[in-house]
């Protein structure tokens, strides 16, 4: 009998635990995710938003999340909670121009501070989330 | 690490493509003025007509007699060619790469069929390797020179498996498939492997004298 309330408090607190993990992680961004990508033929990225920005010493969001117009960067503004396919996916709806906007961004970067992950494998980690 | 990624993905690219370029027509200038002088006839006798004959024969599977004697070595040699060209120039992270620097883009294979491919690459380098280890008159015609080429074509299939796989120390094998390539392809026009290039021109040539010669077929 009091194995039985034992187990049904633990099982209480897992789902408590649970339901606080869900919504600490309401807006904790871990990986990069963007409805451009119907399909992935590569393991899904992992990328700890705010640990990064902490890391790579970036305050201020205009960095990544850029505004262009007419080919010219928007000083002052920036595209804070828009996916990059909104404005990197062309009209011929070709994934293909989205990941080369994500791989720039990335990848160049991480080139010019020579830090972070630059190749294939070390950002598409088979540890991460398959390919779906 | 971030430097040598720098230098394999930059500057050691140009040298590779220009080298690679430069070197093949350069090579083959070289030797259409050199047959000009020194063997005319291979101009005199040059035919159009029964060098696309030859060709077409020689690179269809089993169209030749030659190749219905040995099956064996044809369907590795095909499989082998094929894959070897088809896989780096279409395999999905080169096209993207290439995208990513030039804004231009092609058709890509899916990621299972180059592994394939790759596969079926690397054991065509080892049948070779086996090939020129035993049997008896390819081995006497065999220099040391001829087993570094198998390795050097073999490197950057064997290193792309590598990382493409994530096996242990894939950054590395990451770095080396870049090198490799690179230098198979500066390679390319000042080796043996330069009949990439020269093989339509040697195939042609006996065509033109088999056919218009010596009115005869020569597959």
């Amino acid at each position: 009998m009091q194995s039985r309330h034992k187990t049904a408090a633990r099982l209480a607190l897992m789902a408590l635990l649970l339901t606080a993990a869900a919504v600490f992680a309401q807006g904790h961004v871990t990986t990069v995710e963007d409805s451009g990508f119907e399909k992935r033929t590569r393991p899904v990225v992992a990328f700890e938003h705010d640990a990064h920005n902490q890391k790579a010493e970036i305050y201020d969001c205009a960095v990544c999340h850029h505004v262009y117009e007419n080919g010219e960067k928007r000083e002052g503004r920036m595209s804070v909670g828009m996916e990059c396919s909104e404005c990197h996916l062309s009209e011929n709806n070709r994934p293909m121009e989205l990941t080369r906007a994500y791989h720039r961004m990335c990848k160049t970067c991480h080139l010019e501070k020579s830090a972070g992950p630059v190749q294939c494998a070390q950002c598409h980690s088979r540890q991460n989330a398959p390919a779906k | 690490m971030h430097e040598l990624y720098k230098l394999a993905s930059g500057i050691f690219v140009w040298i590779a493509i220009l080298g690679f370029a430069a070197g093949m027509i350069g090579r083959l200038a070289h030797l259409a003025v050199t047959a000009r002088k020194k063997d005319p006839v291979v101009y005199q006798y040059f035919s159009f007509y029964y060098a696309l004959r030859s060709i077409l024969h020689w690179i269809i599977p089993f169209a030749s007699t030659g190749m219905r004697a040995h099956p064996v070595i044809t369907v590795v040699a095909f499989v082998f060619h094929a894959s070897l060209i088809v896989t780096p120039l279409f395999a999905a992270a080169h096209v993207i790469l290439v995208m990513e620097s030039w804004n231009v883009s092609w058709w890509h294979l899916p990621d299972p069929a180059a592994d394939v491919m790759t596969v079926l690459v690397i054991l065509g380098c080892l049948f070779f390797l086996i090939r020129r280890i035993v049997q008896e008159n390819v081995r006497y015609l065999s220099t040391p020179g001829d087993f570094v080429l198998i390795a050097l074509v073999a490197a950057p299939f064997v290193t792309g498996f590598w990382t493409y796989h994530q096996f242990y120390g894939y950054e590395t094998a990451g770095i080396l498939h870049m090198l490799s390539g690179e230098l198979m392809l500066l390679c390319l026009p000042f080796t043996r492997l330069f009949h990439m290039a020269l093989w339509p021109f040697t195939r042609g040539y006996a065509g033109s004298e088999f056919g218009a010669l010596r009115r005869s077929r020569d597959w």
